[in-house]
């Protein structure tokens, strides 16, 4: 589903990305998990064609992210605040991000649905605009927005960040039951050991822009993660 | 403690990505502001010759005084427009053992290191040497000048005290406001007459000490109404005084919604201009460019009047435009990673872009139709213009948008506000302004004035037939910059 091949970042002398080699599948789910400054929100902007890696493709289904723009069809994502219109209010929003994928008013209203829970009431029909709102709501739309074009491959960066508990769990059987029931393919980064071998069938740690783990998950992933992190703390 | 408060804005200030990006700005900003003060040091110390000249009889010492009340007046009401309060981020402080008191001094402190409290010296210093001194003897002059400064501090206090109450109690200041117009309105019916009674005022503090007192009071009771307040309202969330507006959903028209994407793209824009502080502020500005005709057009007639007519012409119909096109995509740079990774044609996207800019050139346009008062030929000046506007100018300019490569926080005001403002700014404006005069001023110089201003117009036609080439141009220049474009919108 998605090809690195030979992907290298470099800001001034220091290389912050370096990844000769990356395959990840269709309905695989990819963990990325990292300290500060290994390189994982830029692994994710060279996936999303947002910046230019200095050498290097990532493939999207057979097709260069940065020469071709069908993938954006089929990717949902969620970065950070810089991918929400803040002064628009969460329907406006939506509602724009339906538009861009020619979305009908019956799509929209299904969306609403699959996703009252985990609203949990503090995201429509507050008329407050998206800047008002605190920044666990931001995230929250921005997910959704991520999810809402039912995308083949989603890409989010530390989505549990600023989500309150419950929120977490219900993003967490979300992401689950999307992986089990249409085989979405997800890249996913956090900090949280627990969430991301709950949620991944696949774990790679980034240190200082270099693959040095690539784990398939299993029981004692988490305490393998947990070793190495030690360490590294 | 104030001294490292103020170091610590003036950090802030030097090391915001904006100052060292526009140091060069900042410095012709600050070459400005000299010579303003040289200006008004100049007119300080020739006032007295200036009054010599034209009343030559009259008691010099008692026409300035005369003035004084005006300028206190019109400085309350500059002061509030203009003055932005300094903003030190109080949350990061609160929580230190630093008193409560010594934050609240230096927010107000801080507050007198503005132009407004210097530029006024400048004249008042000279004044006092020149007319005053030789008029009243040196204690008397002394007294004078620190009651001035007195006043101009109470204005300080009491204007930022105000500033601050606008933001929790509106009434008050409005009725503030009412009794300074009513004031003037009572002045401009001859009822009273403000400057005698300035001149009276300013004449007698100076001649007992003891009224000058008050005055040190007034100032004392201004600041201290000041300190009250922040003292009361030194929590972060009441210093914003920035109200959540409920939004209601709005019906998006049906028309927009029958265009789909292209619609969804407009309302979009709309909502930016209606929503955000710094486009807010462009949009009160608009009249300003549509009357610059009123100022222009009664004029007498020279021999460059044709030249004038014609930048006239375009600043009106292309001035709001100029504004759109240059920010096209700088605007929306607080969500363009956003906008980059969704499936948006980018192709679309641009040409919705240049209708927008037609619209919104066109409007202004249909606005200066009533100029036709002046003269038919302005209304063919205006048209021709207008089509060089929209056919010409508005590529010209949205290409170059695509080299505008600065963040801009829309929460911001506008007028004054130079963030984003680049090279490519300054470079826009010669296509806007020398361009069309390159090409009339050949006509004009063989005596074809006229044939002139209809080439240009012309030349809009042809750039509008070639609409969709040209756009093409520019969604290959966006795709080129998008990488550059997004890395530095993404910097705060």
């Amino acid at each position: 589903m998605i090809e690195i091949r030979n992907l290298t970042k470099i800001y001034g002398k220091q290389t912050v990305l370096n990844i000769p080699e990356l395959k990840i599948d269709k309905g695989e789910s990819f963990g990325l998990v990292g300290n500060n400054g290994a390189g994982k929100t830029t692994m994710f902007r060279c996936v999303l064609d947002l910046i230019r890696p200095n050498t290097g493709t990532v493939l999207s289904k057979n097709n260069n992210v940065a020469s071709t723009e069908i993938w954006k069809h089929y990717t949902g994502s969620f970065l950070d605040d810089n991918f929400l219109i803040d002064f628009l209010t969460p329907e406006e929003y939506f509602r724009f991000v339906a538009d861009v994928y020619r979305l009908t008013a019956g799509d929209l209203e299904a969306f609403y649905q699959e996703f009252e829970d985990f609203f949990n009431n503090e995201i429509l029909g507050k008329r407050k605009l998206i800047r008002n709102l605190s920044s666990g709501n931001r995230q929250k739309i921005g997910i959704a927005a991520a999810l809402m074009p039912k995308p083949e491959i989603l890409v989010l960066d530390e989505p549990f960040n600023n989500l309150d508990p419950s929120t977490q769990i219900r993003l967490k059987s979300i992401l689950k039951s999307w992986q089990k029931e249409k085989e979405i393919t997800m890249l996913i980064s956090s900090h949280d050991l627990n969430h991301i071998t709950e949620v991944c069938n696949r774990i790679v740690i980034l240190h200082e822009g270099i693959m040095v783990h690539d784990l398939v998950t299993n029981p004692d992933t988490f305490r393998v993660l947990e070793e190495y992190f030690a360490v590294k703390g | 403690m104030f001294i490292r408060f103020l170091l610590l804005q003036i950090k802030t200030a030097t090391r915001s990505p904006m100052w060292q990006k526009n140091l060069a700005l900042n410095l012709v900003i600050g070459f400005f502001l000299l010579l303003f003060a040289g200006y008004l040091l100049m007119l300080g110390l020739l006032v007295n010759q200036i009054m010599n000249e034209l009343l030559p009889h009259q008691d010099h010492f008692r026409l300035f005084n005369g003035i004084l009340i005006y300028y206190f007046l019109g400085d309350l009401l500059i002061r509030f427009l203009m003055q932005s309060l300094p903003v030190l981020t109080i949350e990061s402080f609160l929580h230190l053992p630093i008193r409560k008191g010594t934050i609240i001094r230096y927010m107000i402190g801080r507050t007198l290191f503005d132009i407004f409290s210097f530029l006024p010296l400048f004249i008042l210093v000279p004044v006092t040497f020149t007319i005053v001194i030789p008029h009243e003897g040196g204690l008397i002059a002394s007294l004078w000048i620190s009651t001035l400064i007195v006043l101009i501090l109470s204005n300080n206090f009491l204007v930022t005290y105000l500033k601050r109450l606008l933001g929790t109690k509106p009434a008050v200041v409005g009725a503030f406001g009412l009794v300074l117009i009513l004031l003037v309105i009572l002045d401009r019916a001859n009822l009273i007459s403000l400057s005698s009674i300035s001149s009276d005022i300013f004449g007698y503090f100076t001649h007992h000490p003891l009224l000058t007192l008050l005055l040190v009071g007034w100032m004392i009771f201004t600041y201290r109404l000041h300190y009250q307040f922040l003292s009361k309202h030194l929590f972060p969330d009441e210093m914003q005084k920035k109200k959540v507006k409920e939004i209601h959903d709005q019906a998006e028209s049906r028309f927009l919604k029958s265009m789909g994407l292209t619609g969804s793209i407009i309302s979009l824009e709309f909502k930016l201009y209606l929503r955000n502080k710094r486009t807010k502020t462009i949009l009160y500005m608009a009249p300003v460019f549509l009357l610059y005709g009123m100022y222009f057009y009664p004029q007498n007639h020279n021999q460059y009047q044709d030249v004038v007519l014609l930048f006239v012409g375009i600043f009106m119909t292309g001035g709001m435009m100029l504004n759109y096109a240059n920010y096209a995509f700088g605007y929306e740079s607080c969500y363009f990673d956003g906008l980059l990774t969704k499936n948006i044609d980018f192709n679309q996207y641009i040409l919705v872009k240049f209708y927008i800019a037609v619209l919104i050139s066109t409007l202004c346009f249909i606005l200066t139709i009533p100029y036709v008062f002046y003269g038919f030929k302005i209304l063919l000046i205006n048209a021709a213009m207008y089509l060089y506007n929209i056919g010409v100018l508005s590529f010209v300019l949205l290409y170059f948008a695509t080299f505008n490569k600065k963040r801009i926080d829309l929460s911001r005001g506008g007028a004054f506000n130079y963030q984003g403002f680049g090279a490519m700014n300054w470079l826009a404006l010669i296509p806007t302004f020398i361009l069309p005069l390159l090409v009339y001023l050949p006509f004009r110089m063989s005596g074809h004035p006229n044939t002139g201003i209809a080439f240009t117009g012309f030349l809009g036609i042809i750039g509008l037939f070639f609409t969709r080439f040209l756009i093409r141009q520019i969604t290959k220049s966006f795709f080129r910059r998008k990488y550059i474009m997004a890395a530095s919108f993404r910097e705060k």
